[in-house]
């Protein structure tokens, strides 16, 4: 479905990416682990086109879309939920979540969707027309999650959704990342949570400083000292 | 306290009057986060393109609307593709004298043009006094007050009603998140300075009767647009709203009291108070705090 | 912005520039005097007066990067009290001095709360500012004439600085440019001028450095004003006739500032090269079409403008100093490659000492967030203390209270001073003078200078004249692996390049306490083990190190002592290959389940 091909990634002169090659079937979760600025973030960036890369190709069924402006990738099907929520502090929940079915090939059905996100999270239901910088962290992320599926993606990809949360909170993102990937949407995942990461997941890949190191299955990363490494360097 | 009463219903319309140029130029800095030097020559383009049209096709000025309003959005949407947005990541002083010398060469084209005379529009009949009792305002006046209120309702409703509203308002607030949503930033931007121009098109159809077009007619109001701007909380639409009636009222006040020579160091003494003790503004968010260090 | 500059020639064929110079000089004096008329004298007199206020108006708003749109209020105070003075039989060659002083004071009285502001904000206030004096000087008629302005009184001769002949006054604007080119040049030679620019670029960082900012951008302001009064007195007289309207005048002020941002913002002689460029134009323009094209000179400088900054937003230098740098030679370092990596002779290393530096119960609310939480920590001489956390942990704001960037709710930061005993600084300027240095984890570096000029600012703090602390500098720079990019702009350098810059800035403040935030992060493969070595070489030197790092590798074997911060707490303290094996740290990085998952 996704595929990367040496791709090489950076801001101004900084090559944050070097050379990443990384692949995403339909309906699989996959996962990028790996410690602080091994440029995992870049990566979800440089897909959904905030960043372009300066070399290789990135390929979503089989057109190549490196290089693409963001607003044109988002038609693909390709949402990104970004790291720390980026809800719009100013806008309701509702208009939140609006805008996440902005382009125009998403705004018919908008309101069946709407009730979808809603009975997915309840808690957000009842806060529709409060302003989203009023809610807290979790339901903050909540509404985040929510408005990467109004888009109705095909791939969503997640940045660091378990960041600045409470544990029981991240246990039921974790939740909600699950009960997303079983409806057939295709995820992808940076985290620094490694192990309950690798646990939803399907395959990962291990970067450091801007390379893929290792890539399995998510159960031999979970049991292997690599990984271990590449976080505490023991 | 007839005096009184006659200076407030003055600086109400003054108040109006700086509400009505001051909405665009908030409108664009809230989105765009850039200062328009040029602001009051947009005002005063489009004073003079009514004067053309009252007096070469000889119409009610307030029918230039349907030209001038177009012709200003045409005009600010080309400012932001052609000049601010190829300098989106240069320096602050390099955007800064890109509007200004926009400004310096506009005011010198219409010198050119028309020369330093004042340009007089037709009044229409919109110089005729209404009032009660011995409190009286112009007719001009009153149509630019009631205006102005329709203008800044009518911008809210377009900001949170709207598609494209919405995409403003998310672009303001977070411009990464507006990008994965699929909002052509770019394009929000362009159309954000349109609007902010074309509101300055409706206040110069309203303000050309009442007022003379000169040149420099836009620096006189392009200050005190800032005024309003900076008082009024940067990007609040409401917030510039109550600061334009405001100084509007200092303006009125000031100039009764203090003479009318002295009534600008009133004006600018309180902007100069708020920009260094409160540069919120006295409505703004703190969030709007970006042009100061802590 | 860029610094190079036709004065600072360092290479072989580095005569071209100053030679340019001298004949440019000489051509605005020799070339009126020669062909001797009216129009052209006036032409050259102008030129000067403009040259000289845009070079004094660019040490704010070029090297002080405030970007100030009233500085015709300056002009017209000096304009005034010149004119005043010379109306109470007061020679003006008193009255200028008179002026400048006086314009020094009102400049930094009302600079100094404005100086909050950035940009457009700032211009707009020093705008507002220029309107009040304006309003001002047409209200109060009796001492300034209002607006029917002022006249000089009919007296001639270099007592009144008037005069039938045009040469004397073509001479005292010609020495007054060069007063004030000499000023300017003179300014950004000093220690004080790489202050100014070091502040423009990085307030941060220059605070860092020990830099009174505040103090810097003030004396930046008064220099200015008082040269910008000075002209405005002798240009009074040469007119003979002031009023508000002109002297007070936005549209003065704009043009200004214009010479400058198109000659080259920031740079010595742009201000000079910009005037001499437009000043002919225009005012050929207005000579030839007279009357009929009123508003022509104004429509070519605006657009002039816009098209400048569209297409050349570096202004005129950059485009002459690449021809005069063309025939620039290679430095002789380049000649003998990469220079040697850091040797380190293993035996020097002394024993860690006593306490240098103490943090006690640190306490720090963001809004609601409770970012640090009784955080207490020392350093030992010579130490190397670790602080390891996940993102978001609150490291980098624990280092921020211990360089007094931020204020602790509560708790207490104490340093050793030189003397032996413990100091509580409270700003960044006070922990410098107790050598303590710092790295930013996002890199700082005062992109339009030199790598050479950025290590001085570093530099200046032990070594206040500028040739030692360029000696200085250079030895570091060599140290640091840095020799071969001395004369290049630091925005050019790679990022691992950047990285060794942060430190050889601070190394050269020579601390004793050194505070490094995550300067191995970024970095290549190849060149940590290089930046380990670094680490251990200063250590060696006797200084003593916190550094916060998310590589474990340089964690590990850097580290004397490590803390781990998670949430805002120390959460465990300890000896680095003990600390990481704890159960609570595991957690931290890895998650909650990873204990039993390391388990399978």
């Amino acid at each position: 479905m996704l595929q990367l091909n040496s791709v090489s990634a950076g801001y101004g002169a900084i090559n944050v990416l070097e050379d990443v090659d990384l692949s995403v079937e339909a309906g699989e979760v996959v996962t990028i682990v790996g410690g602080n600025g091994a440029g995992k973030t870049t990566t979800l960036r440089t897909i959904s086109g905030l960043v372009t890369p300066s070399r290789g190709e990135i390929r979503f069924e089989g057109k190549n879309i490196a290089g693409m402006a963001s607003h044109d990738i988002v038609d693909f099907g390709i949402t990104m939920i970004p790291e720390a929520r980026q809800l719009f502090p100013d806008m309701t929940v509702r208009e939140n979540l609006q805008m996440g079915a902005y382009r125009s090939g998403a705004q018919a059905g908008l309101k069946q969707r709407l009730d979808e996100v809603v009975a997915m999270f309840p808690r957000i239901g009842e806060r529709l027309d409060q302003r989203a910088e009023s809610l807290s962290g979790g339901e903050q992320q909540m509404v985040a999650i929510g408005r990467g599926m109004m888009a109705r993606p095909r791939l969503l990809m997640f940045d660091e959704p378990s960041l600045g949360l409470a544990p029981i909170i991240v246990s039921q993102v974790f939740e909600v990342i699950g009960q997303i990937a079983r409806t057939g949407t295709t995820v992808l995942i940076v985290e620094q949570n490694v192990y309950q990461t690798l646990k939803a997941a399907d395959r990962g890949y291990v970067l450091e400083n801007g390379r893929v190191t290792m890539a399995d299955t998510a159960e031999s990363l979970l049991g292997n000292d690599h990984v271990r490494r590449a976080y505490l360097g023991i | 306290m007839e005096t009184v009463l006659q200076i407030t219903a003055n600086g109400l319309m003054l108040g109006g009057l700086y509400a009505m140029i001051s909405v665009g130029l908030t409108l664009i800095f809230g989105i765009t986060r850039v200062i328009n030097f040029a602001h009051g020559e947009f005002l005063m383009v489009g004073m003079y393109i009514v004067y053309l049209i009252t007096t070469q096709l000889g119409v009610h000025p307030y029918a230039s609307l349907l030209l001038v309003v177009p012709a200003l959005f045409v005009m600010g949407a080309l400012t932001q593709k052609l000049v601010i947005e190829r300098l989106r990541n240069s320096d602050e002083h390099v955007q800064i004298f890109a509007t200004v010398g926009l400004s310096i060469a506009l005011i010198n084209l219409a010198l050119l043009i028309f020369g330093a005379d004042i340009a007089n529009t037709p009044s229409s009949g919109l110089r005729h006094s209404v009032g009660v009792g011995t409190v009286g305002v112009l007719t001009g006046q009153l149509v630019i007050f009631f205006s102005s209120i329709v203008l800044v309702v009518g911008l809210h409703l377009l900001l949170t009603r709207t598609r494209p509203g919405r995409a403003i308002r998310a672009t303001a607030q977070n411009r990464a998140a507006a990008r994965l949503m699929g909002i052509n930033v770019s394009r929000v931007y362009v159309l954000t300075f349109g609007l902010g121009a074309a509101c300055v098109g409706v206040a110069a159809t309203l303000v050309a009767p009442l007022y003379p077009a000169s040149p420099t007619i836009g620096t006189y109001f392009v200050l005190i647009a800032f005024v309003v701007v900076v008082m009024g909380g940067l990007g609040s639409i409401t917030g510039a709203f109550i600061a334009a009636l405001v100084i509007g009222l200092v303006d009125a006040f000031a100039g009764y009291y203090l003479g009318s020579d002295l009534k600008e160091v009133a004006v600018f003494g309180i902007f100069l108070l708020v920009l260094i003790f409160r540069p919120s503004g006295l409505f703004g968010a703190r969030r709007n705090l970006s042009h100061v260090s802590p | 912005m860029s610094t190079r500059t036709l004065s600072l020639p360092r290479n072989r064929d580095g005569w071209r520039a100053p030679a340019a110079l001298a004949g440019v000089l000489a051509a605005l004096f020799v070339l009126p005097v020669v062909i001797d008329d009216a129009f052209v004298y006036h032409i050259f007199i102008t030129i000067c007066i403009f040259a000289g206020l845009s070079t004094a108006w660019n040490i704010v708003g070029g090297y002080a990067g405030q970007l100030s749109l009233g500085h015709a209020a300056f002009y017209g105070i000096g304009a005034y009290v010149g004119m005043m003075l010379v109306n109470a039989g007061v020679t003006p060659w008193l009255g200028m001095f008179a002026g400048g002083g006086v314009a020094a004071v009102v400049a930094v009285a009302i600079s100094y709360p404005c100086f909050r502001l950035h940009g457009p904000f700032f211009a707009l206030a020093s705008i507002a500012f220029l309107e009040v004096f304006r309003v001002l000087a047409l209200h109060f008629s009796d001492v300034t004439g209002g607006a029917t302005g002022m006249m000089v009184p009919l007296e001639t001769g270099w007592m009144w600085m008037i005069f039938q002949d045009r040469l004397p006054s073509l001479i005292i604007a010609f020495g007054l440019m060069l007063l004030t080119l000499l000023v300017a040049w003179g300014l950004r030679q000093h220690r004080w001028g790489f202050y100014l620019v070091a502040t423009r670029e990085r307030e941060s960082a220059a605070r860092s450095a020990g830099i009174g900012t505040v103090k810097m951008r003030l004396l930046a302001v008064a220099i200015s004003a008082a040269l910008t009064a000075m002209l405005g007195t002798f240009h009074a007289m040469y007119l003979t006739f002031i009023e508000p309207g002109s002297v007070f005048s936005l549209t003065f002020s704009i043009q200004i500032a214009m010479f400058a941002l198109i000659g080259g913002i920031g740079t010595v002689f742009g201000p000079l090269v910009g005037t001499i460029l437009l000043v002919p134009v225009t005012e050929l323009a207005r000579g030839w079409l007279g009357a009929e094209a009123v508003g022509l000179h104004g429509f070519v400088y605006g657009s002039v403008l816009v098209i400048a900054v569209l297409f050349m937003p570096d202004g005129l230098m950059s485009v002459l100093s690449r021809f005069f740098g063309a025939g620039k030679t290679a430095r002789d370092e380049d000649a003998a490659g990469t220079p040697p990596a850091p040797t380190r002779t293993q035996a020097q290393r002394a024993p860690i000492g006593d306490v240098v530096l103490q943090a006690e119960h640190l306490d720090k609310h963001f809004g609601g967030l409770h970012v640090t939480n009784d955080v207490s920590l020392t350093l030992r001489k010579g130490e190397v203390l670790g602080v390891i956390g996940p993102n978001g942990a609150g490291k980098t704001t624990v280092f921020n209270m211990l360089s007094g960037f931020l204020k602790p709710d509560s708790g207490r930061v104490s340093i050793r001073g030189a003397d032996g005993h413990f100091h509580s600084p409270a700003s960044p300027g006070d922990f410098a003078r107790l050598q303590l240095g710092r790295t930013f984890q996002i890199v700082q570096p005062f992109a339009a200078m030199t790598v050479e000029e950025n290590i001085m600012v570093g530099a200046f703090h032990r070594h206040p004249a500028v040739a030692d602390a360029r000696r200085s500098a250079r030895e570091i720079a060599h140290r640091m692996g840095l020799a071969r990019y001395l004369d290049d702009e630091a925005r050019g350098l790679p990022i691992g390049g950047l990285k060794r810059l942060e430190i050889a800035r601070v190394m050269a403040m020579e601390p004793r306490v050194l505070l490094l935030d995550e300067v191995m992060a970024g970095i290549n493969r190849a060149d940590l083990q290089e930046a380990i070595e670094l680490v251990r070489t200063i250590r060696d030197s006797g200084v003593s190190i916190i550094a916060i790092e998310h590589v474990m590798q340089a964690i590990m074997s850097l580290s004397d002592r490590v803390i781990v911060i998670n949430s805002g707490e120390v959460i465990a303290e300890g000896a680095p290959e003990d600390v990481v094996r704890q159960e609570a740290v595991i957690e931290a990085y890895l998650g909650k389940e990873s204990i039993d998952a390391a388990a399978q």
